[in-house]
């Protein structure tokens, strides 16, 4: 069905994005056909908050309806939380799986929306990526989280001391949600590099992407974990 | 004294054919009376393939239509139809007419199997436009194509892009005097959208439907299949008019369950036409005395317990004249309907000795 949202988009553009998205290897285990039950939308989190349905994704790829598929690739994906409770589908659909699909060729294709959507997350994306660790502690910051009362600024004023108060050892870290061994890091360079996950990153944030490139090419050559 | 050995039975369509063959296997004599000039009803005439094994119908038939017509406790009456009837169970006395010539024939118990005739979307409260526009066909026009191995657009000869099926024509509607379900035609549907796809997989099908109703095994057996395995578009929302657009059909409704309007064009709009009780039902009604249930088919007593059995003792329905069946519901009628006209019979011999 034709969508009046962003007819600027060429629908062979549309097109070659949804073709990207149904040929995941992926794709075949989690679309099957929608009824259109509801079910998902039930037990979506997400759903009882924003304008979101995981059915309505469900229904549109099924039905291979390009425009409106585009639509949901920039309006929609970011609102699903990745619980997977639509896995519950009695046609075995996976609404969840096609989301990050679908997240995953929005983001390899550097959509304006996505963009928009992830530029709050850069620094969550830069963390998780050279540490594999996601919140630290020293991102506690009184300005950062005015809500959560006056006790954070106590807590983060003397942050390295609270910490180590903790009985296990590998949480005495601020920087770090906790101590992560330099050869799993290094190991975890080697997967993002050779798994084309770290280049999916390039269309979305150039500038983020050569700052951990270049942390991990350093490491991943001093650890002599890969050939050449 | 009653001893007339025959069960007449009307209407030589699935239902027909299986009361003809159950009462000569139990041991009575069947005279099958047919108004056409070929046996197999509406399926055997009008339809390609049938649901939900999309076998071809003159293959899938073969079998039960050897073992009537070779049977030598069946009388076939082709070309012949019932205009009057006097007596009751086990003497009815009933005229015959075959091309002007009648003659009166002593049947002990009566099957009617007279089925179910098309809805003609001329008919309609909707504005389909069926008798206005060449590219608005029904079941049964595809159907005729799908015989010659083909689905064209009749404007143009040309294969069809996008196709839309529009459920429910005739169907569902309070306006038209039509409140129930027809039953097939989701199947129908959704059978003919496969074959479609399987001559022109780069086509695009849609389905416009209220509820599908695709019972038992039709549910994964033709409905997913067509889903899955086909990519038909199963849209819920009625299209309320179809409009000349150029050389296309523009046709409007509201996709529901997307919460939106939709106007799109078509190549081809074809309508599912649901069922009404047919001329020789309505008429056996009026010549056997059968009361009419509320929806306008032959009426059974005991509801659910008893589809077979009319409120006229010796008189017995079987098949779509007693209201919307698929071929295995009506097959199972026929069988039914025959074994208790041959019961009542049997009853009558008991009661002579």
């Amino acid at each position: 069905m034709p969508s009046d949202l962003y007819t600027e988009v060429s629908f062979e553009e549309k097109q070659r994005l949804f073709d990207q998205v149904a040929a995941d290897p992926r794709y075949k285990n989690y679309l099957y056909g929608c009824y259109e039950c509801g079910i998902c939308v039930a037990a979506c989190p997400s759903a009882r908050f924003y304008d979101f349905s995981p059915r309505k994704i469900t229904q549109t790829l099924a039905r291979e309806d390009v425009d409106l598929f585009y639509e949901q690739l920039n309006d929609d994906v970011w609102n699903c939380s990745q619980c997977f409770s639509c896995n519950r589908c009695p046609r075995q659909n996976s609404p969840g799986g096609l989301i990050t699909i679908m997240r995953e060729v929005a983001v390899k294709n550097g959509l304006r929306t996505t963009k928009e959507a992830l530029a709050g997350y850069t620094r969550i994306i830069y963390k998780i990526t050279t540490t594999g660790t996601q919140v630290s502690p020293d991102m506690l910051q009184e300005d950062a989280f005015p809500d959560w009362g006056p006790q954070v600024k106590e807590v983060s004023d003397n942050l390295d001391l609270w910490r180590r108060a903790l009985p296990p050892e590998t949480l005495h870290t601020t920087g770090l949600s906790w101590q992560v061994e330099e050869r799993t890091m290094n190991e975890l360079y080697a997967i993002w590099k050779m798994t084309g996950t770290l280049d999916m990153i390039a269309e979305l944030d150039e500038g983020l992407h050569d700052i951990m490139e270049e942390i991990m090419d350093d490491a991943i050559e001093e650890s002599g974990l890969l050939p050449g | 004294m009653a001893k007339a050995d025959t069960v007449l039975i009307v209407g030589a369509g699935p239902a027909g054919l299986e009361a003809a063959r159950t009462v000569a296997e139990l041991g009575k004599r069947a005279m099958l009376i047919e108004t056409k000039d070929q046996l197999g009803g509406t399926p055997y005439a009008y339809y390609a393939t049938l649901t939900p094994d999309l076998q071809e119908t003159e293959h899938s038939m073969q079998e039960i239509l050897d073992a009537v017509e070779h049977h030598s406790a069946v009388d076939v009456r082709l070309n012949t139809r019932v205009v009057h009837s006097e007596g009751s169970l086990g003497a009815f006395h009933v005229t015959l007419d075959r091309d002007g010539a009648q003659t009166v024939e002593e049947v002990g118990a009566i099957v009617v199997a007279t089925g179910f005739q098309h809805f003609d979307p001329g008919r309609e409260t909707q504005m389909y436009g069926y008798y206005e526009y060449d590219d608005v066909i029904t079941l049964v026009d595809a159907e005729k194509m799908f015989k010659d191995g083909n689905i064209v657009r009749p404007s143009t000869g040309l294969p069809p892009e996008r196709v839309a099926f529009i459920q429910c024509v005739g169907s569902r509607d309070r306006q038209i005097g039509n409140k129930y379900c027809s039953k097939v035609c989701c199947g129908i549907a959704s059978k003919q959208s496969i074959e479609i796809k399987r001559m022109l997989p780069n086509a695009k099908v849609f389905i416009f439907y209220i509820d599908m109703r695709m019972y038992g095994f039709w549910e994964d057996q033709i409905y997913w299949k067509a889903q899955e395995e086909y990519k038909v578009n199963y849209i819920r929302g009625i299209v309320t008019e179809i409009i000349r657009k150029g050389d296309k059909l523009l046709i409007k409704g509201e996709d529901t369950t997307m919460g939106r309007p939709m106007e799109v064009l078509m190549d081809l709009v074809i309508l599912s036409v649901g069922m009404e009780p047919s001329k020789g039902t309505v008429e056996m009604s009026r010549i056997f005395q059968i009361p009419r249930e509320e929806h306008g088919f032959l009426q059974v007593i005991g509801g659910p317990l008893n589809t077979v059995s009319t409120p006229v003792p010796g008189i017995f329905v079987a098949g779509a004249a007693a209201g919307p069946k698929d071929i295995e519901d009506s097959v199972s009628m026929g069988a039914s309907a025959a074994a208790k006209a041959v019961g009542a019979l049997k009853r009558l011999e008991l009661e002579v000795r």
